[in-house]
């Protein structure tokens, strides 16, 4: 008898789940009113500070859109997918907004493994995807038609490094030191690259597993090489233990660059980061709070209304994209997927994180900038034309007070 | 020559003092281990709740985290033995896999339950005594928190130690180890220590935290890694012998310091788990003896 039980159990389940599709498919039907636009980030995981700054800068782009009309007369609204800082969970995001939610185009993911993970999916889809903050340069490098990018890549962190380093003291050896994942290894590449050009020999290259409480060995190792430059590629939580236990073992080089990300979030010369320790780190930053492009301070202000905190270019970077959306859909006046990808070829819009205009390949050429910590802030110190102020050499740890 | 012989002094001394953690990790999965048969995948997720234990007194009531750790231990003593009288106790006789899938649900509910009351964000703290570098020589230094964690889990870890060698309750844990139902026979209430071998457990494990917490950093996944290592630990020991799990929390450390300083950082846990499948498919009964708890 407990056989026939079973299959009626299994045949109320499966009513169950049609019911409940049933009654999704109507509420998707409801907001046919809104402009729904895809966005997968890493609300959770290890990157989750970082979706977390991503859907703050939409929250504030969202705000100033609607308030002034929407796209093509409608609101939008945002379809988040949390990827968990996983690139299979970023792939499935892809699948559910564009089969489910039938979103035109997706924004997103934060890290550069998991937005190289998209690509595929978003190219067999047709759907365009605008890539906030991967920096990695293989994510522009896979020929599709439907990847644009906002940011700048690892290249443009490498060159904007050595060009800084070249014009102030033109150090000749480099020791890299970075985490062993796709941002990692293409910052590393990147700089393995361009460095020899300059005259600066890559005296030590150290890959290394990054959320680990102990990298004193790995420190140790880069000061016995005596490099004069340090180039990090490293998140937060990794680059202020770094910083820590370069002290602790007197790794003492006369600068302490990197590839942004960890040492140039806000939280890192404060004491929920590195603190002191972050003192004289250099960095290449996409944007600052106080960058010349006119909205800047506007959404500095906004930001620092709706979370209590000043932003990161991790965040401007999402409202820039949001902003871009924005304007190709308007642009291209369609909600269809190629004709938003054809819009955003001919976007020009000037936006507070600079102008935007995807080149051929849909990478937007943005200009970096070159931050030094002076008294627990970022401080641009180059290119010259943009400086804030001058950079300050970099004393050993035991001269320092 | 004599400085690359002080750099590796100072790895292998670097290397004991994380060990020395690893070694507090790995002796209370030991000890759930030897005495329940259960291999504990939460661990990791159980250390993440006495790190931030710590961090809320030291956050909300300025707590020094060397002392706030121990009101993690407690929290996470009374949490195990709750959790083995609530959940683990229906599944003691059923399979293996029934308790892999149940320690596994429980760390994914305490990650995501964690996540959703404290949010994703990583935190850290900072006060005077973690910047104090106790200097050996001009080559060798040592960092007073690590020296602190140290002598701590030195002193709970021997404490541990006595307590299974020499007392009552431990000659108790040793019989239930080696063989629960005699053990019973034997007048012995098996659920009732098991719940507290489990709380035990615990408490080494949210004193690992809490020391670890002031060197370390905190969000929901924290803890994740440390199962895995911890797992590690409890092989090579001897499955559940817990004078095994110290001392192979230590070599665990040494090993992973002076391969960072010799080959390179990516290739410390690529030694780590070559080390572990070699002791397992060589010497299945651990690098320290068969002897259980």
């Amino acid at each position: 008898m407990a056989r026939v039980i079973r299959p009626s159990w299994l045949s109320r389940g499966v009513l169950f789940a049609l019911l409940v599709g049933v009654a999704c498919k109507a509420d998707s039907k409801q907001a046919a009113n809104t402009f729904r636009i895809g966005v997968v980030t890493s609300l959770t995981g290890s990157q989750a500070a970082f979706g977390q700054a991503h859907k703050n800068g939409y929250t504030v782009a969202i705000g100033e859109l609607n308030a002034k009309g929407g796209v093509l007369g409608k609101q939008i609204e945002l379809v988040y997918y949390d990827d968990q800082s996983k690139p299979d969970q970023a792939v499935q995001g892809v699948a559910k907004l564009v089969d489910q939610d039938h979103v035109p185009i997706i924004l997103g993911a934060f890290s550069s493994e998991n937005s190289r993970a998209m690509i595929p999916a978003v190219t067999a889809k047709k759907v365009p995807l605008i890539m906030p903050t991967a920096t990695a340069d293989n994510v522009m490098e896979t020929g599709s038609p439907w990847v644009f990018r906002i940011c700048a890549g690892s290249g443009g962190y490498a060159s904007a490094t050595i060009d800084f380093l070249k014009n102030n003291g033109a150090p000749k050896t480099m020791a890299i030191v970075y985490e062993n994942t796709n941002f990692g290894q293409a910052n590393a590449k990147s700089m393995k690259e361009l460095a020899p050009a300059a005259g600066i020999e890559i005296i030590d290259d150290e890959a290394y597993q990054s959320n680990s409480p102990d990298y004193k060995a790995l420190l140790q190792r880069v000061k016995a090489k005596e490099p004069e430059v340090v180039y990090f590629a490293s998140y937060l939580l990794d680059a202020t233990t770094l910083m820590r236990q370069s002290e602790q073992v007197g790794l003492n080089p006369k600068f302490v660059t990197s590839a942004g990300t960890g040492f140039a979030v806000a939280e890192f010369p404060t004491d929920k980061g590195a603190g002191k320790y972050a003192e004289y780190t250099l960095s290449v930053a996409q944007w600052v709070p106080s960058a010349k492009w006119a909205g800047s301070s506007e959404f500095d202000a906004a930001f620092t209304k709706l979370t209590g905190a000043h932003p990161a270019y991790h965040a401007m970077e999402a409202y820039a994209a949001l902003l871009v959306a924005a304007e190709a859909i308007n642009l291209g006046k369609s909600d269809q997927s190629a004709a938003i990808a054809d819009a955003l070829r001919k976007v020009k819009l000037d936006t507070p994180f600079g102008p935007v205009q995807f080149d051929a390949k849909g990478q937007n050429p943005h200009p970096l900038l070159v931050t030094q910590v002076q008294d627990a802030k970022y401080k641009v110190v180059w290119p010259a034309d943009v400086a804030e102020t001058k950079p300050v050499p970099t004393p050993a740890w035991a001269d320092r007070k | 020559m004599e400085v690359k012989l002080w750099q590796a002094v100072q790895a292998i001394l670097n290397g004991i003092l994380t060990g020395a953690l690893y070694s507090l990790i790995g002796m209370g999965m030991a000890l759930i281990f030897g005495v329940m048969r259960i291999v504990n995948f939460a661990h990791g997720a159980f250390m993440m709740l006495g790190m931030y234990a710590t961090w809320m007194l030291f956050e909300r009531l300025h707590v020094n985290p060397y002392f706030g750790f121990l009101a993690a231990a407690a929290m996470l003593f009374v949490l195990g033995y709750a959790t083995y009288q609530g959940l683990l106790r229906r599944i003691a006789d059923r399979s293996d896999f029934m308790q892999i899938l149940l320690t596994l649900g429980i760390s994914l509910i305490l990650t995501n339950g964690v996540q959703l009351i404290f949010g994703a964000d990583y935190h850290q703290i900072n006060f005077g005594l973690l910047d104090i570098n106790v200097r050996l020589n001009s080559h060798v230094s040592l960092n007073l928190p690590w020296l602190l964690a140290f002598g701590i889990t030195l002193v709970l870890g021997v404490g541990m130690f006595l307590v299974v060698m020499k007392s009552r309750l431990g000659r108790a844990l040793r019989a239930i180890a080696q063989n629960r139902y005699a053990a019973s026979l034997m007048g012995i209430d098996v659920m009732r220590i098991q719940a507290l071998s489990f709380g035990m457990g615990l408490a080494a494990v949210g004193v690992a935290g809490g020391l670890l917490l002031p060197v370390f950093y905190l969000y929901p996944g924290a803890g994740d890694q440390f199962t895995l290592k911890a797992f590690v630990i409890v092989v090579l020991g001897g499955m559940g012998s817990i004078g095994g799990a110290a001392i192979a929390g230590v070599v665990l450390g040494i090993i992973e310091n002076l391969t960072s300083l010799y080959w390179g950082n990516e290739w410390a846990l690529v030694v780590d788990f070559i080390v572990f499948l070699l002791v397992l498919s060589l010497r299945p009964s651990g690098l320290f003896g068969s002897q259980r708890v």
